[in-house]
């Protein structure tokens, strides 16, 4: 058991060291090729040679290469993730409350997902074919196939712009300037928690959609699944209740699975969180990554890349492990 | 020794032999099934609407994809909508043929049908040659991990493993901005960021194959590493790919408009629809007239539907387990 951990372990640090040397090889080397360098950046586009040479000089970007990675990485690693230099301000104060915002919204909406999807999925997985099944895998065929970059603006759209001119759904009943939910904006739970989830119901729900989606299916392929296994038929014979074979049996069985999953989709998750954040105006990493991609502000950028992949490798790490927790089976197997 | 070699060599022939049969099969229960007919069609009315549907459309209405129609404006520069007609300054109906706009303009005064069938071009285009491309990696890839094993299978496996878990569209941007835009730059970065999905699908079934009787006769009659991989271990893992690969192309479609949504796709005034949405929602003008967001979002739901759900009639045809 404790060398499947550090070799997990070990994998994590190896995945999060060729994400930190991608990020900067494109932004510090290929960048340089391109004429989308750091130091042209600052220097700005009517800039002399000598004067990008001379910025280039005064951020170390004249050193050898592998001297510039390990000074990055050194800083990297005592927390110093650069300076804007288009926000003006140290990039880490930048990330805590991005990485908070997105944070949010993210674990959200997977409670949404998770608890539209298990009863649809659980359901579907008892009673194929029925009215119920068929309906929630029509739903899940949909969710899956709307883009999220879409929906985006039209759940802002019908949900916060209409109520605003007085219409829901093409129906004027409203008088106008009614405000029914936020339209953007964003309000840290330290401050106000229920307004905090007042502006993110939204995009909650607008991100929780394709991956109910996914969900719905697995879950269902799933229940029916362990329902065919001899030991819900068993627990069925013994007169335990349908609710019951499926909570305390089935599901237990199927929990460790879906716990994997979940933490396989954080990475999902922070893709689509991009556009769920620039529409509904959520500073979060997303958010906070393009403006800084707009800018050319490479510090930050590079920054958000690291983080987000840190998340994601973090997430896919702790759950890797914990699935050796919940799930018995994979304990003994490993011979411990 | 002679007629031991020839029994030897027929060996290939009979496992060879089996998976045509589950093709037929296959392919027999697929058009048995409405659901997955009726999505292929409308793949094909797709493809017909990205080859000749653009230019039909521009002959038609004699508007072309990045025409812009100054007339098609409002004097507030509301885009016209449906079905409606651009009118001279005094009042008068223009050329009856050149003045309908099906699905109304866009902000610019462009026709809406006409671009978001140029647009269903560009999505085809840069999405079955940025699959092609990822199926050319992933499955070199994946036929090398699987069959040599050892430390290049660790390699690709790690590769994989790092791509999966990264939230690829952030590092997409950035390669996308530093290496400046362009239809084969979108092309080969969409197929950077998707190759790894066939990788580890090849990699997997290329390790099962290869414990099978029929590769351990070829190698016994003395069958080089290339000729296993390309002609006894390749030909067995498209069944697997094949259930995956319209999900690969649904998912490139998507990856591509979100890349022009994000304004580092195909570059304007090319009419793609991640553009034509991002042109509708940046500009707010979809708050006045949905159809303008509604048009691009609904041929993408629709192109990701039927490839959602051909891609599930072909997992249930190729399934052995279900009834025949």
């Amino acid at each position: 058991m404790r060398r499947i951990v550090i070799n997990r372990l070990f994998g994590a640090v190896i995945q999060v060291l060729i994400v930190t040397l991608l990020a900067w090889l494109l932004f510090y080397v290929i960048a340089k090729f391109t004429g989308a360098s750091p130091a042209q950046r600052i220097a700005g586009k009517e800039a002399s040679p000598q004067q990008i040479a001379l910025v280039a000089r005064e951020l170390g970007l004249n050193k050898p290469y592998w001297q510039q990675y390990v000074i990055f990485m050194d800083h990297l690693i005592h927390g110093n993730f650069g300076f804007s230099y288009v926000q003006m301000r140290p990039v880490s104060q930048i990330l805590w409350p991005a990485t908070r915002a997105t944070a949010s919204l993210v674990g959200g909406a997977a409670v949404i997902w998770l608890l539209v999807a298990a009863p649809i999925g659980g359901y579907g997985g008892l009673r194929p074919r029925s009215i119920g099944d068929i309906t929630g895998r029509v739903l899940a065929i949909l969710g899956m196939s709307i883009p999220v970059f879409w929906l985006a603006p039209l759940v802002s759209y019908i949900f916060g712009y209409q109520p605003t001119q007085g219409e829901f759904l093409g129906l004027h009943f409203l008088p106008v300037g009614t405000s029914v939910f936020p339209i953007q904006g964003y309000v840290d739970f330290g401050q106000n928690p229920i307004q905090w989830a007042y502006h993110l119901i939204l995009p909650w729900i607008t991100l929780a959609v394709g991956f109910a989606a996914v969900y719905i299916r697995f879950i269902r392929t799933m229940t029916a699944e362990q329902l065919g296994e001899d030991y819900a038929r068993t627990a069925r014979a013994k007169g335990a209740s349908t609710p019951r074979v499926l909570i305390t049996h089935v599901g237990r069985n199927i929990a460790p699975t879906v716990t994997v999953l979940l933490g396989a989709d954080i990475a999902t998750a922070l893709t689509g969180v991009f556009f769920v954040e620039t529409v509904f105006g959520i500073p979060g990493l997303g958010y906070t990554g393009l403006s800084a991609i707009e800018n050319l502000d490479y510090p930050v950028i590079t920054a958000v890349i690291i983080v987000a992949a840190i998340i994601a490798v973090l997430a896919n790490t702790v759950v890797d492990l914990l699935h050796g927790v919940l799930d018995p089976r994979l304990r003994r197997a490993s011979g411990v | 020794m002679t007629t031991d070699m020839q029994a030897i060599d027929l060996q290939p022939s009979g496992p060879a032999a089996r998976p045509a049969g589950l093709r037929a099969t296959a392919w027999r229960r697929l058009r048995r099934d409405p659901v997955s007919m009726f999505a292929l069609s409308l793949l094909i009315l797709l493809v017909l609407a990205a080859v000749i549907g653009g230019p039909l459309a521009a002959h038609l209405t004699g508007h072309g994809p990045n025409q812009q129609f100054p007339s098609a404006l409002a004097n507030n520069g509301q885009p016209i909508g449906v079905m409606q007609r651009t009118y001279e300054a005094n009042g008068t109906t223009h050329d009856p043929h050149g003045s309908l706009f099906i699905l109304g303009a866009d902000q610019l005064g462009r026709d809406t049908l006409v671009r978001v069938l140029y647009g269903a071009r560009i999505s085809l285009l840069v999405a079955t040659s940025a699959t092609v491309l990822a199926l050319i990696i992933g499955i070199s890839l994946g036929l090398l991990a699987g069959y040599l094993g050892g430390w290049v299978d660790s390699v690709v496996n790690r590769m994989t493993e790092t791509a999966m878990a990264f939230p690829n569209l952030l590092l997409a941007v950035g390669l996308a901005v530093v290496v400046g835009p362009g239809l084969l730059n979108v092309v080969i970065i969409i197929a950077l960021f998707t190759w790894y999905y066939p990788a580890r699908i090849v990699r997997g079934a290329t390790k099962s194959t290869k414990q099978m009787t029929f590769v351990a006769a070829a190698k016994t009659v003395g069958a080089r590493p290339r000729r296993i991989l390309l002609v006894h271990l390749l030909p067995q893992v498209w069944g697997p790919l094949l259930v995956y690969g319209t999900s690969i192309i649904a998912n490139n479609i998507i990856f591509e408009a979100g890349l022009s949504y994000l304004g580092v796709g195909v570059p304007p005034p090319t009419a793609s629809w991640g553009q034509m949405l991002s042109d509708a929602v940046t500009s707010g003008f979809y708050q006045a007239d949905l159809t303008l967001a509604l048009v691009p979002g609904l041929a993408l739901v629709i192109t990701m539907l039927s490839f959602n759900l051909l891609g599930d009639g072909i997992r249930d045809a190729l399934d052995p387990k279900a009834g025949r």
